[in-house]
């Protein structure tokens, strides 16, 4: 059903100080997938996403972006092929929305060409995508927690890459815009193709939006599959060390955990 | 808007371009004033012949040999402070930054003492020497894996701290007319400047605003968080270096032909980012802020009667309370 995947970690290891975080894991995107990647807190799954986008060193083994391990190629070069968009990202004080999208051209642009046909296009694409098009020439601090997210996510999008890496979009958010979110990154993900992984806290919103769910638990990937297949009983306890019944969403027919 | 010239293409916000119309023409404006008043009373009608002519008279000389030379100069050691400025608080994020946060200015006041009491005089060679050694120093030491604002920022406040108390050391080993002489030059003062420091600023200008320019678009880009900049892969550490390298040239451009003129480094930046808005680092609005300060700071000492004060006693005085009213405007307006 899928194809080969592009992105692959193999066998990366990752210590913070004497801790190790993630300890000789193996895992592949799926191709054109949603992937949610869940699991308790210091469990390491931000630090997965952070290593499959190059933000984190690994200690040992690599990260392969399409056959080729991915600190053997260019930041740029990967920045064409791969977007994240990292927890808590900071912009200046003032930057409005547009100008904030505009910045996730940078790896198309070059100093002497910063503006370009295919630039404008991206952004308006971006701005339109996101509903943030009326909302442009606002600075981003004026927004709401959710439009800001939103915004975020629209930088990531005019980066125009592949694959798109979300580390915990919708933390402040309340239930509403989380929904609201999540049904953007689903639809950005079914309209185009893309291939999307997403760190998630909430196990029913990820079983509800994702195609694949990754669970990891002390560093190592300890369930990948349809939510259906993967999330049990015996799973959730496993991951979480939650005691739970899970249900059938009367609703949307996806596993719905209900802890005990 | 977008810029275009051949294989160029750079978008252009309005408002910056207006507003760099309008300080461009302030900074003219002054720079003319000045050089049309002084104790040598001069008619307006006399100060264009006194420019351009060729009549040999004692205006034309106080005009062009001393008048002007000193405002030109004072143009580009604004304009040169101004860019540090405004770098080094994009790239540390920080708008209290300052080239003085990574002991620039500290290191040139030590290096300008040392030169003095070992030598008896090389005062611009010590200083540029203390300053580029302590910038050295203080990057060094914050360097870890890289080099992160908030260490940078430590560590040259304390480099600074330390410099400054050993300035003070140093000043109080020597006889009281050299300690009188150096606490002017520390202050920073454009006093009997001459073409060959106006070819010293503005030939430095013409070497490192080409690379300024090339260096403002990974700035802008620098002023958000360290995983965005990745993200969008630009390379950090190496960026850092360059622009702090960037920086720190500027400044020991300026501290070599004004001295270490406080607080334009400082003011320049946020008063250009107050006027141009839209949260980019306005590198080109910093330097016509400068320039417009030091040109009015100097213009000041020459007015004050009888004594002659060093014009980084102005600096301050004129830059502070405009950086305050443009604050105090923003936040009547909500802006924080």
């Amino acid at each position: 059903m899928t194809q080969s995947a592009r992105l692959v970690a193999q066998g990366i290891t990752v210590s913070f100080g004497q801790r190790p975080v993630l300890k000789d894991l193996d895992v592949a995107l799926p191709t054109g997938q949603l992937t949610a990647i869940i699991g308790p807190n210091a469990s390491g799954k931000s630090t997965l996403l952070r290593a499959l986008a190059r933000l984190q060193p690994v200690a040992s083994g690599q990260v392969v972006l399409d056959g080729k391990a991915i600190h053997r190629q260019g930041s740029r070069a990967v920045a064409r092929k791969l977007a994240i968009l990292p927890q808590s990202p900071t912009a200046p004080e003032g930057l409005s929305v547009r100008d904030l999208v505009i910045r996730g051209r940078t790896p198309h642009q070059s100093v002497l060409r910063q503006w370009s046909g295919a630039d404008a296009h991206a952004v308006e694409q971006a701005l339109a995508a996101t509903g943030l098009a009326a909302l442009a020439d606002r600075p981003l601090d004026a927004l709401s927690g959710g439009q800001r997210q939103r915004a975020w996510i629209a930088m990531a999008l005019a980066q125009d890459t592949d694959i798109l890496l979300l580390d915990e979009p919708t933390t402040y958010l309340d239930l509403p815009h989380q929904i609201e979110l999540l049904s953007l990154v689903r639809a950005l993900n079914r309209d185009t193709g893309r291939t999307v992984a997403t760190v998630l806290h909430d196990i029913n919103l990820a079983a509800r939006f994702a195609d694949t769910i990754l669970a990891v638990r002390d560093g190592a990937v300890c369930l990948q599959g349809p939510p259906e297949q993967v999330i049990t009983e015996a799973s959730i306890q496993q991951v979480f060390s939650l005691p739970c019944r899970v249900i059938k969403d009367p609703v949307h027919g996806t596993p719905h955990v209900i802890p005990l | 808007m977008i810029l275009r010239l051949a294989t160029l293409s750079v978008p252009v916000s309005g408002r910056a371009l207006r507003s760099a119309c309008a300080l461009g023409l302030c900074a003219a404006a002054v720079a003319l004033l000045a050089l049309w008043v002084g104790h040598y009373p001069l008619a307006l009608a006399q100060l264009f012949p006194a420019i351009a002519g060729d009549l040999g008279d004692v205006a034309q000389m106080v005009v062009r040999d001393h008048r002007l030379p000193r405002i030109l100069c004072a143009l580009g050691v604004g304009a040169g402070f101004g860019m540090a400025g405004a770098i080094f608080q994009t790239l540390l994020r920080n708008p209290l930054a300052s080239p003085d946060v990574i002991g620039f200015n500290g290191g040139a006041s030590c290096g300008a003492l040392l030169a003095i009491i070992l030598t008896g005089g090389h005062v611009v060679a010590g200083a540029l020497l203390g300053g580029l050694a302590s910038a050295a120093l203080v990057i060094g030491l914050a360097w870890r894996d890289g080099l992160q604002p908030y260490r940078l920022i430590l560590v040259g406040i304390g480099a600074s701290l330390t410099l400054s108390a050993l300035g003070d050391l140093l000043m109080s080993r020597m006889d009281v007319l050299t300690a009188a002489d150096m606490a002017k030059w520390l202050i920073g003062t454009l006093a009997s400047r001459d073409w060959q420091d106006v070819a010293l600023i503005w030939g430095g200008l013409a070497v490192l605003g080409p690379v300024v320019l090339w260096a403002s678009f990974p700035l802008a880009r620098l002023s958000m968080s360290d995983d965005v900049t990745t993200g969008l892969g630009l390379a950090l550490t190496p960026l850092r270096l360059g622009l702090s390298a960037i920086g720190v040239g500027l400044v020991a451009l300026a501290v070599s032909v004004a001295g270490p003129l406080p607080f334009v480094a400082f003011v320049s930046g946020p008063i250009a980012r107050c006027i141009t808005g839209g949260g980019r680092p306005a590198i080109g609005a910093a330097a016509l802020v400068g320039a417009l300060v030091v040109t009015l700071a100097d213009l000041a000492a020459r007015m004050v009667p009888l004594v002659h004060l060093p014009a980084g006693v102005f600096t301050a005085l004129i830059g502070a309370p405009v950086l305050m009213w443009l604050l105090v405007v923003q936040f009547r307006k909500g802006r924080f």
